[in-house]
């Protein structure tokens, strides 16, 4: 068994919100600068960045792919998943539902850069990621795990978008994996007090949106490896793997 | 202003009809979709106005002791959450209008949200 430091949320210049800088290699150097092991890259309603931090990587990170989905009720669900792949094609059913951009999105919400592994623009995304897609938190989640993945209630503990700000109370109905507390609620927070009660794992990520803020906060995971596989079962708490305050 | 009223005049559809208390007084109202702002500052006995359909809305009405939901632009819950308001005896309805021209109506009706500057 090992303890990695991992940041399961950082956002990639695919993200309109995201800073321009947010390329794939220098998120890479962001992550290794801040001594992770480990990080999920989650934009906004998309997956098209992930493969190539990834591959930015070349092992030298553990790169999870992800996808943090804005739900019809504005909460914020991150999609773990067990490869780019599978992201990816989380990914392509969700942006299916978003409008396309028109001529003065970008210049409202941000750039939307696909980049290749060396931080090259090789594309945008022509859809409205900053939108909320018409999918209801239920079906956010149902659809991430029939892509094999993990979902996470996404900064619980904020003033908005989080699944607590807009439905009130938490949807235990709704079947998270786990939830995230942002670097707002440090451990003792009424915020982090309050997740007790959930029994459900708590991880801690940065949600970064620019490289300063890559692995500001982290989450500990006593796992065998630094894989997909081993995070599942931390989260689970299976087999002695566990997650904790990093 | 009883809620029966409200509905008639607004020309609510009634998703609860089975429910009794439609002759309920109703005084204020709060208009919200961000759910935890309702649990926080919705007036007892009032009526709540959104377009949330979420589950949660039964729950946090119920929990700040709200008289009734109206659904605005044409938004419907599922069963499963009439259900449940059903069982917590809480009254549901649904318009197509906005929720800009359901809040100007149920003013125009003396139901005001009572926290004016």
């Amino acid at each position: 068994m090992q303890t990695l430091r991992a940041d399961l949320h950082v956002h990639t210049a695919l993200s309109p919100c995201g800073g321009d800088e947010m390329s794939p290699p220098a998120i890479v150097d962001a992550a290794l600068a801040a001594g992770l092991d480990m990080i999920a890259v989650c934009d906004h309603n998309a997956a098209g960045n992930a493969g190539a931090v990834g591959e930015a990587a070349g092992g030298r990170l553990a790169v999870i792919a992800g996808m943090e989905i804005t739900t019809v009720e504005e909460a914020h669900v991150v999609g773990l998943f067990p490869t780019a792949a599978a992201a990816g094609n989380a990914a392509d059913e969700v942006r299916a539902q978003l409008p396309a951009i028109d001529d003065d999105y970008t210049r409202f919400f941000g750039e939307q850069f696909l980049m290749s592994a060396r931080g090259i623009v090789r594309g945008a995304e022509t859809h409205a990621l900053a939108l909320a897609t018409p999918l209801r938190l239920e079906e956010a989640v149902d659809l991430i795990k029939r892509y094999g993945g993990l979902a996470v209630a996404a900064h619980i503990d904020r003033p908005t978008f989080g699944v607590i700000a807009q439905l009130g109370f938490f949807p235990f109905e709704a079947g998270f994996d786990a939830v995230e507390l942002s670097r707002f609620a440090p451990p003792g927070s009424p915020a982090a007090a309050a997740c007790a009660d959930y029994h459900l794992p708590i991880v801690r990520s940065s949600d970064s949106h620019y490289l300063e803020d890559v692995g500001c906060v982290a989450t500990a995971l006593t796992v065998d490896a630094p894989t997909f596989a081993e995070l599942a079962l931390a989260l689970k708490r299976r087999e002695g793997r566990t997650v904790s305050d990093a | 202003m009883d809620l029966e009223t409200i509905a008639r005049e607004l020309d609510l559809t009634d998703l609860t009809p089975a429910l009794g208390g439609a002759d309920a007084e109703v005084t204020a109202g709060y208009a919200s979709d961000l759910l935890s702002d309702v649990l926080a500052n919705a007036p007892e006995g009032g009526v709540l106005v959104t377009l949330q359909v979420h589950l949660n809305v039964v729950a946090v009405a119920s929990h700040a002791e709200l008289a009734a939901v109206i659904f605005s632009s044409g938004r419907l819950p599922d069963a499963e959450v009439v259900a449940k308001a059903a069982a917590e005896d809480l009254r549901l309805y649904a318009t197509d209008a906005g929720t800009f021209d359901v809040v100007g109506r149920l003013y125009g009706l003396g139901v005001t949200g009572g926290r004016e500057a």
